[in-house]
Protein backbone atom coordinates (compact mmCIF):
# COMPACT_ATOMS: atom_id res chain seq x y z
CA UNK A 1 0.00 0.00 0.00
CA UNK A 2 2.73 2.63 1.03
CA UNK A 3 4.62 1.39 -1.91
CA UNK A 4 2.12 1.91 -4.44
CA UNK A 5 1.84 5.78 -2.93
CA UNK A 6 5.41 6.18 -2.93
CA UNK A 7 6.19 5.28 -6.64
CA UNK A 8 3.20 8.08 -7.53
CA UNK A 9 4.65 10.29 -5.19
CA UNK A 10 8.11 9.65 -6.90
CA UNK A 11 6.67 10.10 -10.21
CA UNK A 12 5.11 13.44 -9.45
CA UNK A 13 8.14 14.24 -8.39
CA UNK A 14 10.40 13.68 -11.11
CA UNK A 15 8.16 14.58 -13.37
CA UNK A 16 8.31 18.27 -11.62
CA UNK A 17 4.52 17.68 -11.32
CA UNK A 18 5.20 19.33 -7.80
CA UNK A 19 8.27 21.04 -5.78
CA UNK A 20 10.44 18.47 -3.69
CA UNK A 21 9.37 20.01 -0.45
CA UNK A 22 5.41 20.36 -0.90
CA UNK A 23 3.12 17.97 1.13
CA UNK A 24 0.75 15.79 -0.06
CA UNK A 25 -1.98 14.47 2.08
CA UNK A 26 -3.30 10.84 1.25
CA UNK A 27 -6.86 12.58 -0.11
CA UNK A 28 -5.55 16.28 -0.90
CA UNK A 29 -7.50 16.67 -4.43
CA UNK A 30 -4.75 16.40 -7.04
CA UNK A 31 -6.26 18.70 -9.11
CA UNK A 32 -7.64 21.59 -6.82
CA UNK A 33 -4.09 21.68 -5.20
CA UNK A 34 -2.88 22.21 -8.81
CA UNK A 35 -0.58 19.03 -8.85
CA UNK A 36 -1.88 18.33 -12.01
CA UNK A 37 -3.75 19.21 -15.21
CA UNK A 38 -5.45 17.02 -17.48
CA UNK A 39 -2.69 16.01 -19.93
CA UNK A 40 -0.41 14.95 -16.66
CA UNK A 41 -3.34 12.56 -15.48
CA UNK A 42 -3.05 11.04 -18.78
CA UNK A 43 0.65 10.62 -18.60
CA UNK A 44 0.26 9.66 -14.90
CA UNK A 45 -2.31 6.69 -15.92
CA UNK A 46 0.05 5.41 -19.17
CA UNK A 47 2.89 5.42 -16.49
CA UNK A 48 0.57 3.05 -13.70
CA UNK A 49 -0.59 1.09 -16.24
CA UNK A 50 2.73 0.20 -17.62
CA UNK A 51 4.15 -0.02 -14.07
CA UNK A 52 1.54 -2.25 -13.12
CA UNK A 53 0.74 -4.32 -16.04
CA UNK A 54 -2.95 -3.25 -15.63
CA UNK A 55 -5.39 -1.89 -17.62
CA UNK A 56 -7.18 1.15 -16.44
CA UNK A 57 -11.45 1.29 -17.80
CA UNK A 58 -12.21 4.30 -18.76
CA UNK A 59 -15.33 4.32 -16.50
CA UNK A 60 -12.42 4.37 -13.55
CA UNK A 61 -11.43 7.71 -14.68
CA UNK A 62 -13.74 9.39 -12.33
CA UNK A 63 -12.09 12.07 -9.91
CA UNK A 64 -13.07 9.19 -6.98
CA UNK A 65 -10.23 6.89 -8.36
CA UNK A 66 -8.03 9.46 -9.68
CA UNK A 67 -7.66 12.75 -7.55
CA UNK A 68 -5.73 11.56 -4.74
CA UNK A 69 -3.23 9.59 -3.57
CA UNK A 70 -5.61 7.31 -1.57
CA UNK A 71 -7.49 7.35 -5.08
CA UNK A 72 -5.40 5.59 -6.46
CA UNK A 73 -3.76 3.46 -4.55
CA UNK A 74 -7.21 1.95 -3.58
CA UNK A 75 -7.39 1.75 -7.79
CA UNK A 76 -3.86 0.09 -8.86
CA UNK A 77 -4.63 -2.63 -5.58
CA UNK A 78 -8.33 -3.30 -7.17
CA UNK A 79 -7.13 -3.97 -10.61
CA UNK A 80 -3.80 -5.46 -9.83
CA UNK A 81 -5.62 -8.21 -8.19
CA UNK B 1 -25.08 46.99 -23.53
CA UNK B 2 -23.35 45.05 -21.55
CA UNK B 3 -23.07 40.89 -21.15
CA UNK B 4 -24.71 40.92 -17.70
CA UNK B 5 -27.51 42.95 -18.81
CA UNK B 6 -28.57 39.95 -21.00
CA UNK B 7 -28.62 37.97 -17.98
CA UNK B 8 -31.23 40.41 -16.23
CA UNK B 9 -33.48 40.36 -19.82
CA UNK B 10 -33.62 36.86 -19.39
CA UNK B 11 -34.53 36.76 -16.15
CA UNK B 12 -37.23 38.73 -16.58
CA UNK B 13 -38.32 36.79 -19.65
CA UNK B 14 -37.73 33.04 -18.68
CA UNK B 15 -36.70 32.79 -15.07
CA UNK B 16 -37.32 29.66 -14.89
CA UNK B 17 -34.35 28.72 -17.66
CA UNK B 18 -31.45 26.89 -16.49
CA UNK B 19 -28.81 29.28 -17.50
CA UNK B 20 -25.62 26.97 -15.83
CA UNK B 21 -24.77 23.64 -14.76
CA UNK B 22 -22.31 22.04 -13.37
CA UNK B 23 -21.71 18.48 -11.63
CA UNK B 24 -25.43 17.99 -10.12
CA UNK B 25 -26.01 21.57 -9.54
CA UNK B 26 -27.81 24.04 -12.06
CA UNK B 27 -28.83 27.95 -11.46
CA UNK B 28 -31.87 29.53 -13.15
CA UNK B 29 -31.67 32.53 -14.98
CA UNK B 30 -33.56 34.45 -12.46
CA UNK B 31 -31.31 32.72 -9.53
CA UNK B 32 -28.16 33.73 -11.79
CA UNK B 33 -29.38 37.06 -11.98
CA UNK B 34 -30.15 37.76 -8.04
CA UNK B 35 -26.48 36.29 -6.93
CA UNK B 36 -25.18 38.62 -9.55
CA UNK B 37 -26.32 41.36 -7.82
CA UNK B 38 -25.78 40.19 -4.74
CA UNK B 39 -21.99 39.95 -5.12
CA UNK B 40 -22.21 43.19 -7.45
CA UNK B 41 -23.57 45.29 -4.17
CA UNK B 42 -19.79 45.87 -2.36
CA UNK B 43 -18.18 47.07 -5.81
CA UNK B 44 -21.05 49.60 -6.61
CA UNK B 45 -19.18 52.63 -4.71
CA UNK B 46 -15.90 51.48 -6.85
CA UNK B 47 -15.70 54.33 -10.08
CA UNK B 48 -14.53 51.97 -13.19
CA UNK B 49 -11.81 50.54 -11.14
CA UNK B 50 -9.58 47.11 -12.00
CA UNK B 51 -10.81 44.02 -10.29
CA UNK B 52 -8.84 40.94 -10.28
CA UNK B 53 -10.90 37.50 -9.75
CA UNK B 54 -9.55 34.34 -8.67
CA UNK B 55 -11.70 31.83 -9.02
CA UNK B 56 -11.32 27.55 -10.34
CA UNK B 57 -13.73 27.07 -13.00
CA UNK B 58 -17.45 26.66 -12.52
CA UNK B 59 -20.74 28.68 -11.79
CA UNK B 60 -19.05 30.75 -9.16
CA UNK B 61 -16.31 32.57 -11.67
CA UNK B 62 -18.90 32.98 -13.77
CA UNK B 63 -20.76 34.79 -11.30
CA UNK B 64 -17.98 36.73 -10.15
CA UNK B 65 -16.95 38.06 -13.55
CA UNK B 66 -20.88 39.18 -13.99
CA UNK B 67 -20.81 41.05 -10.83
CA UNK B 68 -17.81 43.23 -11.67
CA UNK B 69 -19.59 43.75 -14.71
CA UNK B 70 -22.84 45.00 -13.48
CA UNK B 71 -20.81 46.88 -11.00
CA UNK B 72 -19.36 48.74 -14.05
CA UNK B 73 -16.20 48.26 -13.01
CA UNK B 74 -12.86 46.25 -14.97
CA UNK B 75 -12.79 42.53 -14.63
CA UNK B 76 -9.25 41.03 -14.91
CA UNK B 77 -9.44 37.20 -14.60
CA UNK B 78 -6.39 35.34 -13.21
CA UNK B 79 -5.63 31.80 -15.17
CA UNK B 80 -5.62 29.63 -11.94
CA UNK B 81 -3.54 26.93 -13.69
CA UNK B 82 -0.55 29.20 -13.75
CA UNK B 83 1.83 28.57 -10.85
CA UNK B 84 2.02 31.37 -8.30
CA UNK B 85 4.40 33.22 -9.77
CA UNK B 86 3.03 33.71 -13.15
CA UNK B 87 -0.19 34.80 -11.44
CA UNK B 88 2.04 37.41 -9.47
CA UNK B 89 3.88 38.63 -13.12
CA UNK B 90 0.50 39.44 -14.17
CA UNK B 91 -0.77 41.31 -11.07
CA UNK B 92 2.38 43.36 -11.11
CA UNK B 93 1.52 44.69 -14.76
CA UNK B 94 -2.01 44.87 -14.22
CA UNK B 95 -1.45 47.34 -11.45
CA UNK B 96 -4.66 46.11 -9.81
CA UNK B 97 -5.84 47.33 -5.91
CA UNK B 98 -8.77 45.02 -5.81
CA UNK B 99 -9.71 41.84 -5.69
CA UNK B 100 -12.60 39.26 -5.51
CA UNK B 101 -11.94 35.93 -4.86
CA UNK B 102 -13.67 32.41 -4.23
CA UNK B 103 -13.18 31.21 -0.42
CA UNK B 104 -11.75 27.63 -2.16
CA UNK B 105 -8.67 29.95 -3.88
CA UNK B 106 -8.42 32.11 -0.54
CA UNK B 107 -7.48 29.17 0.94
CA UNK B 108 -5.39 27.57 -1.33
CA UNK B 109 -3.10 30.60 -2.13
CA UNK B 110 -2.86 31.46 1.66
CA UNK B 111 -3.39 35.54 3.24
CA UNK B 112 0.42 36.56 1.92
CA UNK B 113 -0.58 36.46 -1.29
CA UNK B 114 -3.46 38.82 -0.70
CA UNK B 115 -1.43 41.57 1.07
CA UNK B 116 -0.80 43.61 -2.12
CA UNK B 117 -4.21 44.44 -2.52
CA UNK B 118 -6.57 47.57 -0.62
CA UNK B 119 -9.74 45.27 -1.60
CA UNK B 120 -10.39 41.62 -0.90
CA UNK B 121 -13.76 40.42 -1.22
CA UNK B 122 -13.82 36.68 -0.48
CA UNK B 123 -17.11 34.81 -1.76
CA UNK B 124 -18.51 31.66 -0.42
CA UNK B 125 -20.43 28.86 -2.14
CA UNK B 126 -23.65 30.27 -1.01
CA UNK B 127 -22.95 34.03 -1.96
CA UNK B 128 -22.09 35.17 1.22
CA UNK B 129 -19.61 37.85 1.33
CA UNK B 130 -16.21 38.44 3.42
CA UNK B 131 -15.42 41.75 3.08
CA UNK B 132 -11.95 41.34 4.20
CA UNK B 133 -10.68 45.13 3.72
CA UNK B 134 -11.93 48.06 1.38
CA UNK B 135 -10.34 51.01 -0.43
CA UNK B 136 -11.54 52.54 -2.90
CA UNK B 137 -9.10 54.66 -5.03
CA UNK B 138 -9.84 56.35 -8.06
CA UNK B 139 -8.14 54.86 -11.21
CA UNK B 140 -7.85 56.12 -15.08
CA UNK B 141 -8.96 54.21 -17.02
CA UNK B 142 -9.57 53.68 -20.86
CA UNK B 143 -13.46 55.14 -20.51
CA UNK B 144 -14.57 51.69 -22.34
CA UNK B 145 -12.52 49.19 -20.52
CA UNK B 146 -14.63 46.45 -19.28
CA UNK B 147 -12.32 43.35 -19.15
CA UNK B 148 -8.78 42.33 -19.61
CA UNK B 149 -7.31 39.48 -20.40
CA UNK B 150 -3.87 37.79 -20.05
CA UNK B 151 -2.08 36.35 -23.55
CA UNK B 152 -0.03 33.10 -22.59
CA UNK B 153 3.18 34.06 -21.69
CA UNK B 154 3.51 31.85 -18.76
CA UNK B 155 7.40 33.04 -18.68
CA UNK B 156 8.25 36.36 -20.10
CA UNK B 157 5.91 40.14 -19.46
CA UNK B 158 2.52 39.06 -19.70
CA UNK B 159 0.17 41.24 -22.15
CA UNK B 160 -3.47 42.57 -20.90
CA UNK B 161 -5.51 42.71 -23.72
CA UNK B 162 -7.81 45.17 -23.53
CA UNK B 163 -11.81 44.87 -24.67
CA UNK B 164 -14.62 46.42 -24.23
CA UNK B 165 -18.34 45.57 -24.13
CA UNK B 166 -18.56 46.39 -27.61
CA UNK B 167 -15.82 43.99 -28.51
CA UNK B 168 -17.36 41.29 -26.09
CA UNK B 169 -20.91 41.61 -27.40
CA UNK B 170 -19.58 41.95 -31.16
CA UNK B 171 -17.83 38.79 -31.03
CA UNK B 172 -20.30 36.30 -29.38
CA UNK B 173 -23.01 37.79 -31.92
CA UNK B 174 -20.78 36.83 -34.91
CA UNK B 175 -20.52 33.70 -32.89
CA UNK B 176 -24.33 32.83 -32.41
CA UNK B 177 -24.83 33.17 -35.96
CA UNK B 178 -21.70 30.87 -37.72
CA UNK B 179 -22.88 28.08 -34.91
CA UNK B 180 -26.12 29.33 -34.76
CA UNK B 181 -27.10 29.12 -31.33
CA UNK B 182 -30.29 29.79 -29.62
CA UNK B 183 -31.80 29.14 -26.16
CA UNK B 184 -32.38 25.70 -26.57
CA UNK B 185 -28.70 24.95 -27.35
CA UNK B 186 -26.45 23.76 -24.24
CA UNK B 187 -23.13 24.74 -24.92
CA UNK B 188 -19.85 22.34 -23.30
CA UNK B 189 -17.53 24.40 -21.43
CA UNK B 190 -14.90 22.02 -20.75
CA UNK B 191 -11.66 24.05 -21.41
CA UNK B 192 -10.81 27.32 -19.28
CA UNK B 193 -13.10 30.12 -19.20
CA UNK B 194 -10.49 32.57 -18.17
CA UNK B 195 -8.91 32.75 -21.50
CA UNK B 196 -10.56 33.96 -24.76
CA UNK B 197 -11.80 30.80 -26.00
CA UNK B 198 -13.90 30.07 -22.61
CA UNK B 199 -14.68 33.58 -22.29
CA UNK B 200 -16.17 33.50 -25.87
CA UNK B 201 -18.07 30.25 -24.79
CA UNK B 202 -19.85 32.05 -21.87
CA UNK B 203 -21.04 35.21 -23.29
CA UNK B 204 -22.44 33.41 -26.71
CA UNK B 205 -24.83 31.12 -25.07
CA UNK B 206 -25.75 33.71 -22.76
CA UNK B 207 -26.69 35.91 -25.00
CA UNK B 208 -28.70 33.43 -26.62
CA UNK B 209 -30.36 32.50 -23.50
CA UNK B 210 -29.20 29.00 -23.60
CA UNK B 211 -27.53 27.07 -21.14
CA UNK B 212 -23.84 26.29 -20.65
CA UNK B 213 -22.57 22.77 -18.73
CA UNK B 214 -19.39 23.65 -16.87
CA UNK B 215 -16.50 20.75 -16.51
CA UNK B 216 -13.18 20.03 -17.15
CA UNK B 217 -10.94 17.92 -18.50
CA UNK B 218 -9.68 16.36 -16.05
CA UNK B 219 -11.85 13.12 -15.75
CA UNK B 220 -12.87 11.33 -18.63
CA UNK B 221 -15.49 9.36 -17.33
CA UNK B 222 -16.54 12.55 -16.00
CA UNK B 223 -16.06 14.43 -19.66
CA UNK B 224 -17.80 11.96 -21.35
CA UNK B 225 -20.92 11.74 -19.00
CA UNK B 226 -21.17 15.32 -19.58
CA UNK B 227 -21.14 15.43 -23.27
CA UNK B 228 -23.87 12.76 -22.91
CA UNK B 229 -26.18 14.95 -20.93
CA UNK B 230 -27.79 16.74 -23.77
CA UNK B 231 -24.99 19.10 -25.15
CA UNK B 232 -25.75 20.27 -27.97
CA UNK B 233 -22.36 22.12 -28.88
CA UNK B 234 -19.21 21.64 -27.75
CA UNK B 235 -15.90 23.24 -27.55
CA UNK B 236 -12.44 22.01 -27.38
CA UNK B 237 -8.85 22.72 -28.73
CA UNK B 238 -7.23 20.41 -30.70
CA UNK B 239 -6.00 18.31 -27.57
CA UNK B 240 -9.64 17.99 -26.61
CA UNK B 241 -10.14 16.34 -29.03
CA UNK B 242 -6.93 14.26 -29.46
CA UNK B 243 -7.69 13.22 -26.24
CA UNK B 244 -10.83 12.11 -26.38
CA UNK B 245 -10.32 10.00 -29.51
CA UNK B 246 -8.32 7.48 -27.11
CA UNK B 247 -11.49 6.28 -26.27
CA UNK B 248 -13.73 5.57 -29.35
CA UNK B 249 -16.43 3.73 -27.84
CA UNK B 250 -17.66 6.65 -25.44
CA UNK B 251 -16.97 9.18 -28.05
CA UNK B 252 -19.27 7.44 -30.07
CA UNK B 253 -21.74 6.53 -27.33
CA UNK B 254 -21.22 10.31 -25.87
CA UNK B 255 -21.37 12.88 -29.01
CA UNK B 256 -25.11 10.70 -30.82
CA UNK B 257 -26.96 13.56 -29.82
CA UNK B 258 -24.49 16.36 -30.16
CA UNK B 259 -24.96 19.06 -33.08
CA UNK B 260 -21.80 21.04 -33.79
CA UNK B 261 -18.18 19.97 -32.55
CA UNK B 262 -16.43 23.23 -32.66
CA UNK B 263 -12.42 24.08 -31.85
CA UNK B 264 -10.42 26.81 -31.74
CA UNK B 265 -7.19 27.32 -30.60
CA UNK B 266 -5.07 25.61 -32.91
CA UNK B 267 -5.49 24.22 -35.95
CA UNK B 268 -7.35 20.77 -36.33
CA UNK B 269 -5.60 18.49 -39.02
CA UNK B 270 -6.68 15.95 -41.28
CA UNK B 271 -6.30 12.76 -38.74
CA UNK B 272 -8.40 14.37 -36.09
CA UNK B 273 -11.16 15.27 -38.40
CA UNK B 274 -11.41 12.12 -40.02
CA UNK B 275 -10.77 10.22 -36.80
CA UNK B 276 -14.30 12.10 -35.17
CA UNK B 277 -16.18 11.74 -38.19
CA UNK B 278 -15.43 7.82 -38.65
CA UNK B 279 -17.02 7.80 -34.79
CA UNK B 280 -19.68 10.71 -35.34
CA UNK B 281 -20.80 10.87 -38.88
CA UNK B 282 -23.12 13.07 -38.79
CA UNK B 283 -21.68 15.32 -36.36
CA UNK B 284 -20.61 18.81 -37.78
CA UNK B 285 -17.41 19.58 -37.24
CA UNK B 286 -16.36 23.60 -36.63
CA UNK B 287 -13.15 24.74 -36.61
CA UNK B 288 -12.47 28.43 -35.68
CA UNK B 289 -9.78 30.45 -35.72
CA UNK B 290 -8.83 33.79 -33.38
CA UNK B 291 -7.21 35.68 -31.18
CA UNK B 292 -7.73 37.44 -27.63
CA UNK B 293 -6.92 40.63 -29.55
CA UNK B 294 -9.90 39.67 -31.38
CA UNK B 295 -12.04 39.14 -28.42
CA UNK B 296 -11.85 35.88 -29.55
CA UNK B 297 -13.22 34.11 -32.81
CA UNK B 298 -11.76 35.90 -36.02
CA UNK B 299 -12.41 33.47 -38.70
CA UNK B 300 -14.66 29.79 -39.15
CA UNK B 301 -14.55 27.24 -41.65
CA UNK B 302 -18.24 25.79 -42.49
CA UNK B 303 -18.34 22.17 -41.35
CA UNK B 304 -19.47 21.17 -44.96
CA UNK B 305 -15.44 22.18 -46.00
CA UNK B 306 -14.01 20.26 -43.40
CA UNK B 307 -13.03 17.92 -45.35
CA UNK B 308 -11.82 19.57 -48.56
CA UNK B 309 -10.19 22.85 -46.49
CA UNK B 310 -9.32 21.37 -43.03
CA UNK B 311 -5.60 23.24 -43.66
CA UNK B 312 -7.27 26.66 -44.31
CA UNK B 313 -8.84 29.14 -41.35
CA UNK B 314 -11.88 29.43 -44.06
CA UNK B 315 -13.26 32.42 -44.06
CA UNK B 316 -14.54 35.81 -41.57
CA UNK B 317 -16.54 35.54 -39.28
CA UNK B 318 -19.76 38.20 -40.07
CA UNK B 319 -18.79 41.34 -38.87
CA UNK B 320 -15.12 40.98 -39.24
CA UNK B 321 -12.88 41.74 -42.35
CA UNK B 322 -10.05 39.84 -43.05
CA UNK B 323 -7.13 41.01 -45.61
CA UNK B 324 -3.57 39.83 -46.64
CA UNK B 325 -1.39 42.77 -46.39
CA UNK B 326 2.57 42.92 -47.62
CA UNK B 327 5.42 44.74 -45.26
CA UNK B 328 4.00 48.15 -46.91
CA UNK B 329 0.14 47.74 -45.74
CA UNK B 330 -1.08 47.16 -49.12
CA UNK B 331 -3.57 44.15 -49.89
CA UNK B 332 -1.55 41.81 -51.85
CA UNK B 333 -3.23 39.11 -54.48
CA UNK B 334 -4.23 35.61 -53.71
CA UNK B 335 -1.34 32.74 -53.33
CA UNK B 336 1.06 35.56 -52.51
CA UNK B 337 2.24 35.17 -48.92
CA UNK B 338 1.52 38.33 -46.34
CA UNK B 339 0.50 38.82 -42.82
CA UNK B 340 -3.09 38.57 -41.71
CA UNK B 341 -5.18 41.64 -41.18
CA UNK B 342 -8.18 41.78 -39.44
CA UNK B 343 -10.82 44.71 -38.28
CA UNK B 344 -14.12 44.65 -36.64
CA UNK B 345 -15.94 45.78 -33.50
CA UNK B 346 -14.04 42.86 -31.93
CA UNK B 347 -10.83 43.95 -32.36
CA UNK B 348 -9.28 45.21 -28.88
CA UNK B 349 -9.06 48.41 -27.66
CA UNK B 350 -5.18 48.11 -27.13
CA UNK B 351 -3.06 46.38 -24.55
CA UNK B 352 -3.22 47.43 -21.09
CA UNK B 353 -0.52 50.52 -20.02
CA UNK B 354 1.18 49.69 -23.07
CA UNK B 355 0.91 51.98 -25.90
CA UNK B 356 3.93 51.48 -27.69
CA UNK B 357 2.97 47.26 -28.21
CA UNK B 358 -0.84 48.66 -29.07
CA UNK B 359 0.60 50.67 -31.54
CA UNK B 360 2.56 47.98 -32.98
CA UNK B 361 -0.33 45.64 -33.04
CA UNK B 362 -2.75 48.23 -34.67
CA UNK B 363 -1.82 50.31 -37.30
CA UNK B 364 -4.86 52.38 -39.35
CA UNK B 365 -7.44 50.80 -37.38
CA UNK B 366 -6.29 47.21 -38.72
CA UNK B 367 -4.76 44.38 -36.05
CA UNK B 368 -1.78 43.19 -37.13
CA UNK B 369 -1.79 39.48 -36.18
CA UNK B 370 1.52 38.84 -36.16
CA UNK B 371 0.56 35.34 -38.34
CA UNK B 372 1.48 34.63 -42.41
CA UNK B 373 -1.22 33.65 -44.31
CA UNK B 374 -2.28 33.30 -48.22
CA UNK B 375 -5.52 34.20 -49.85
CA UNK B 376 -6.70 31.32 -51.90
CA UNK B 377 -8.90 31.93 -55.11
CA UNK B 378 -11.94 31.36 -53.21
CA UNK B 379 -11.05 33.61 -50.58
CA UNK B 380 -10.76 31.15 -47.70
CA UNK B 381 -7.19 31.96 -46.14
CA UNK B 382 -4.22 29.33 -45.35
CA UNK B 383 -2.05 30.22 -42.10
CA UNK B 384 1.85 30.45 -42.88
CA UNK B 385 3.21 30.35 -39.44
CA UNK B 386 3.82 33.25 -37.13
CA UNK B 387 5.68 36.27 -38.83
CA UNK B 388 7.64 36.04 -35.24
CA UNK B 389 9.12 32.49 -36.51
CA UNK B 390 10.68 32.81 -39.78
CA UNK B 391 14.14 31.93 -39.45
CA UNK B 392 16.74 33.93 -40.95
CA UNK B 393 19.90 31.36 -42.77
CA UNK B 394 22.52 32.78 -44.00
CA UNK B 395 20.83 36.03 -45.84
CA UNK B 396 17.82 33.99 -46.53
CA UNK B 397 14.21 34.09 -44.51
CA UNK B 398 13.39 31.01 -44.40
CA UNK B 399 9.51 30.02 -43.45
CA UNK B 400 10.08 26.58 -41.40
CA UNK B 401 6.05 26.44 -42.12
CA UNK B 402 6.94 25.71 -45.71
CA UNK B 403 9.42 23.48 -45.77
CA UNK B 404 7.48 20.99 -42.81
CA UNK B 405 4.70 21.31 -45.44
CA UNK B 406 7.38 20.54 -48.90
CA UNK B 407 8.68 17.44 -46.92
CA UNK B 408 5.54 16.02 -45.46
CA UNK B 409 3.78 15.78 -49.09
CA UNK B 410 6.36 14.66 -50.62
CA UNK B 411 7.70 12.09 -47.66
CA UNK B 412 6.39 8.74 -46.07
CA UNK B 413 5.93 10.83 -42.80
CA UNK B 414 3.43 11.75 -40.59
CA UNK B 415 4.69 14.87 -39.26
CA UNK B 416 7.63 17.33 -39.72
CA UNK B 417 9.01 20.01 -37.41
CA UNK B 418 11.57 22.33 -38.52
CA UNK B 419 14.21 23.26 -35.66
CA UNK B 420 15.89 26.43 -36.03
CA UNK B 421 20.06 25.40 -34.60
CA UNK B 422 22.89 27.33 -34.38
CA UNK B 423 25.25 27.05 -37.37
CA UNK B 424 28.99 28.14 -37.61
CA UNK B 425 29.21 30.05 -41.01
CA UNK B 426 25.37 30.68 -42.00
CA UNK B 427 24.65 32.07 -38.06
CA UNK B 428 21.63 29.47 -38.05
CA UNK B 429 21.12 25.63 -39.98
CA UNK B 430 17.91 23.58 -39.54
CA UNK B 431 17.88 20.09 -38.15
CA UNK B 432 14.49 17.77 -38.68
CA UNK B 433 12.65 16.48 -36.13
CA UNK B 434 9.78 13.91 -37.48
CA UNK B 435 7.01 11.95 -36.58
CA UNK B 436 7.50 8.48 -38.47
CA UNK B 437 4.91 5.60 -40.15
CA UNK B 438 5.28 3.02 -40.95
CA UNK B 439 7.91 3.17 -44.64
CA UNK B 440 9.77 6.46 -42.67
CA UNK B 441 13.48 6.40 -43.69
CA UNK B 442 15.68 9.21 -42.58
CA UNK B 443 17.94 8.20 -45.30
CA UNK B 444 15.37 8.99 -47.72
CA UNK B 445 14.35 11.80 -46.26
CA UNK B 446 18.20 13.26 -46.47
CA UNK B 447 18.07 12.51 -50.04
CA UNK B 448 14.82 14.41 -50.91
CA UNK B 449 16.11 17.21 -48.86
CA UNK B 450 19.69 17.30 -50.72
CA UNK B 451 17.63 16.74 -53.85
CA UNK B 452 14.69 19.40 -53.66
CA UNK B 453 16.14 22.02 -51.34
CA UNK B 454 18.63 24.43 -51.44
CA UNK B 455 21.39 23.07 -49.81
CA UNK B 456 21.58 25.66 -46.86
CA UNK B 457 18.15 23.97 -46.17
CA UNK B 458 19.69 20.98 -45.68
CA UNK B 459 19.05 19.35 -42.35
CA UNK B 460 21.86 18.70 -40.22
CA UNK B 461 20.15 15.48 -38.79
CA UNK B 462 16.84 14.25 -38.78
CA UNK B 463 15.50 12.71 -35.16
CA UNK B 464 12.25 10.98 -35.03
CA UNK B 465 9.95 12.08 -32.16
CA UNK B 466 6.09 10.06 -31.26
CA UNK B 467 4.29 12.99 -30.27
CA UNK B 468 3.34 16.51 -31.19
CA UNK B 469 6.17 18.95 -29.72
CA UNK B 470 3.04 21.41 -28.16
CA UNK B 471 3.75 24.92 -25.76
CA UNK B 472 1.63 24.21 -22.48
CA UNK B 473 -0.97 26.02 -24.19
CA UNK B 474 -1.01 23.28 -26.84
CA UNK B 475 -0.06 24.96 -29.64
CA UNK B 476 3.56 24.90 -32.16
CA UNK B 477 5.51 27.12 -32.60
CA UNK B 478 9.70 27.55 -33.08
CA UNK B 479 9.66 27.79 -28.99
CA UNK B 480 7.64 24.77 -28.38
CA UNK B 481 9.83 23.02 -31.25
CA UNK B 482 13.31 24.17 -29.83
CA UNK B 483 11.81 23.25 -25.84
CA UNK B 484 10.91 19.32 -27.42
CA UNK B 485 14.20 19.15 -29.54
CA UNK B 486 16.37 20.04 -26.16
CA UNK B 487 14.38 17.37 -24.21
CA UNK B 488 15.45 14.88 -27.44
CA UNK B 489 18.87 16.32 -27.38
CA UNK B 490 19.10 15.62 -23.44
CA UNK B 491 17.92 12.48 -23.73
CA UNK B 492 19.45 11.05 -25.98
Amino acid sequence: MEQIKNVIVDYLKANSFMDKGTNLEDNDSLTQKGVIDSIGLLELMDYISEKYSIEIPEEMLTPENFDSLQGITNMVKKLAK
Amino acid sequence: MRIDAYITEYARKTPQNIALEEGKNSISYGCLDRDINIIASPLMDFKHCRFAILAETGIQYIKLLMAVYRSANIAIPLPIEFPKFSLELILDAANVNNIIVTDTQYSRFGENFFERFGTVIVVSNDTSLNILRKKIESETNNPELRLVMYTSGTTGTPKGVMLSDRNLVANAESIIEVLCITSKDKGALVISPHHAFGNSIIDSHIMAGGSIRIGNMNFIDSVFNLIGSGVSIFYGVPSTYRILLRYPDRFKKSFTNVRTAASAGGGMDRGIVKDILDLAPDLKILPMYGQTEATARLAYLPSEDVDKFVDTIGKSIPGVTLEVFDSECRSVEPNITGELVARGDNILLGYLDDEIATKKRIINGWLHTGDLAQKLPNGYIRLLGRKDDLIKIGDHRVNPREIERHIEENNKVSKVFVVPVPHELMGTAISLMVIPIEGTETDDLFAFCRKSLPGYLCPREILLIDHLPLSENGKISNRSIIEEYKHVKASV
